[in-house]
């Protein structure tokens, strides 16, 4: 069991390239800018739970954009090694190739964390200090956390088609695939179909009900699971209040993104010729 | 125990044969020498002890461990110079021994082993700068960590200048004293007579000969190449030359003849080729080499 090495050694190759610095840049700028425009009339106070469920934070840059990044860093972590050939390298030491794809996993998960963690704790430092805002640091650090969980969810599965994937060009399609699928065309179809099932519509066929097809159709997607959570978190009813069952399968399924993907992977590398 | 058992090898990749049929064995603590062209499928057998490719047929043990279902087992008691390999361009060269190190879960100073592979001053320096040869000596660097049993090495003089030549083959002697066993690969032969206690030659994925040194220079002992000048002959004319005792090898490119063979056998050669109806109007004698014999051996006029 050494994937904790290749880990290690990811995150260390991963955080020296640029992507690292300038996404902490990038988010510290973002979550800065959500909070400006946010901003509430002088005299008055802002609690700073508002400004993570504000539009700016919550579905620009936690479900659209994240998921984007997270993709971009992790879709070349294999293939990548495969074509340049410092796989061999990697497997002439004593690891298994599923070290190399949870090790990747882990980097890579590590890698895209790092700036998830400086663009929401660099403001919050502000936020402290500033009186216009109450900052409540246990749902902000706990925000922080299920962001980095949902960012995982996609590096997962982008080493999943970076480990089957025979050239980087098919693990970038396979990555872009999935995002456009999950975050913009999910968005334009939930929408028209919410108000289709809700208004007693959905196929006859099927013995579920209009609301049990749309519950499975958010909970299928990373995005979805990770805002029925952190939905509850954030108004402090996570497990406790509300739609309990909903939140539990959500959160089964974050973890069915951050493990089957990769297995998927390597089930298909544990067969082939380098 | 043997280091290394081939039993009955191929490999396809498609419906190209790289490695066909392959029986070898390298005792512990031998000195092997791969020797072979490139393409001869030496790669594809390194490959197959390190379980990056899986055999089309036969069995594949090293250190009495099975390669395809026990590599990792193999990997830790073995250090590899692969070929075709990349460094982490963003990583320093101590970085990467550090990761050796890790990977095999052993303790050790990696500024001592970059010092022992000559790149102590450039520690410090990212790998992504390194010359080829530097990244020969880190890559090694990487290979000796942790005292392997086995030291497998591809091509491992290649980039390198002939002072780093040397140094490499120096590092394989102390290995090989210190009690392990190499297996190392090339494609010239001057490489590995100096070191080598057993070579064996690939070609087109067969092993067509398999020898010590010693024994190879005894079997051109005694031997001539006779460059013979003629006024046309083809390779038809000298098939009846092939069929003398004696002669391992002859070519022509239709003005000259060469002919390796015994020192006694030169007459009958001669005669062989103007009974075919070649005008011989010169010839001369020269030693055989071991060079000669190997590039006889590798351009597959000589078999086993």
């Amino acid at each position: 069991m050494t994937w904790t090495a290749v880990a290690r050694k990811d995150f260390e190759d991963a955080i020296r390239s640029r992507w690292v610095a300038g996404l902490s840049a990038l988010f510290v700028l973002l979550v800065s800018a959500a909070a400006y425009l946010v901003r509430p009339a002088p005299g008055q106070t802002i609690g700073s739970n508002q400004i993570l469920n504000s539009l700016f934070v919550r579905d620009a840059l936690v479900t659209t954009l994240v998921p984007l990044i997270a993709l971009i860093v992790a879709y070349n972590a294999v293939v990548g090694e495969r074509e340049s050939g410092s796989l061999k390298l990697l497997l002439s030491l004593p690891h298994s190739r599923a070290d190399v794809v949870f090790g990747k996993v882990l980097g890579r998960s590590g890698a895209i964390a790092a700036p998830i963690a400086v663009g929401f704790l660099l403001p919050a430092l502000i936020f402290v200090v500033v009186p216009a805002v109450n900052f409540d640091a246990l749902s902000y650090l706990g925000y922080t956390l299920l962001t980095a969980v949902l960012a995982v969810c996609f590096v997962s599965i982008a080493v999943g088609f970076s480990t089957a994937a025979s050239s980087s060009r098919r693990a970038i399609a396979g990555a872009i695939g999935i995002y456009f699928l999950f975050v913009p065309l999910w968005g334009a179809v939930r929408f028209p179909l919410q108000f289709y099932l809700g208004m007693g519509g959905g196929p006859s066929w099927l013995p579920l009900s209009g609301q049990q097809v749309l519950r499975m159709l958010t909970l299928i997607n990373p995005t979805g699971s990770f805002k029925t959570v952190s939905n509850a978190f954030m108004q402090g009813a996570l497990y406790t209040q509300g739609d309990v069952n909903m939140q539990v399968s959500a959160t089964l399924m974050l973890v069915v993104w951050i493990l089957v993907p990769p297995l998927l992977g390597l089930l298909w590398f544990q067969e082939a010729d380098l | 125990m043997a280091a290394i058992e081939l039993d009955g090898v191929t490999k396809r990749f498609g419906d190209v044969t790289a490695v066909s049929d392959l029986d070898l064995t390298v005792p512990e603590g031998e000195v092997f020498g791969f020797l072979g062209p490139n393409g001869a499928g030496k790669s594809t057998t390194i490959n197959l002890l390190l379980d990056f490719v899986r055999p089309t047929a036969g069995n594949v043990q090293v250190l009495g461990f099975d390669a395809g279902e026990e590599s990792v087992a193999v990997r830790r008691r073995t250090g590899v110079l692969p070929e075709g390999y990349d460094v982490y361009h963003r990583l320093t060269g101590r970085k990467h021994v550090e990761f050796a190190m890790r990977s095999k879960e052993v303790d050790g100073d990696p500024d001592a082993m970059l010092e022992r592979v000559g790149i102590a001053d450039a520690a410090d320096r990212k790998a992504g700068g390194y010359s080829k040869g530097m990244r020969q000596r880190l890559v090694l660097g990487m290979a000796l960590v942790g005292d392997p049993d086995l030291l497998i090495l591809d091509e491992p003089s290649s980039g390198l200048d002939p002072g780093g030549a040397r140094e490499m083959r120096d590092i394989v002697r102390e290995e090989a004293d210190r009690g392990a066993t190499v297996f190392f690969s090339s494609h010239v032969l001057s490489q590995v007579e100096a070191v080598c206690d057993r070579v064996g030659i690939m070609r087109e994925g067969e092993l067509v000969a398999e020898d010590s040194i010693e024994g190879l220079r005894d079997a051109v002992e005694g031997g001539e190449t006779l460059v013979i000048t003629v006024d046309a002959a083809s390779e038809e004319d000298l098939d009846a030359v092939r069929a003398l005792d004696g002669v391992s090898n002859a070519t022509t490119d239709g003005g000259t003849v060469t002919v390796t063979c015994d020192a006694d056998t030169k007459t009958a050669v001669i005669g062989a080729l103007e009974e075919s109806g070649v005008a011989v109007k010169d010839f001369q004698t020269e030693e055989t080499s071991l060079e000669d014999l190997f590039l006889a051996y590798t351009e597959g006029e000589v078999s086993a």
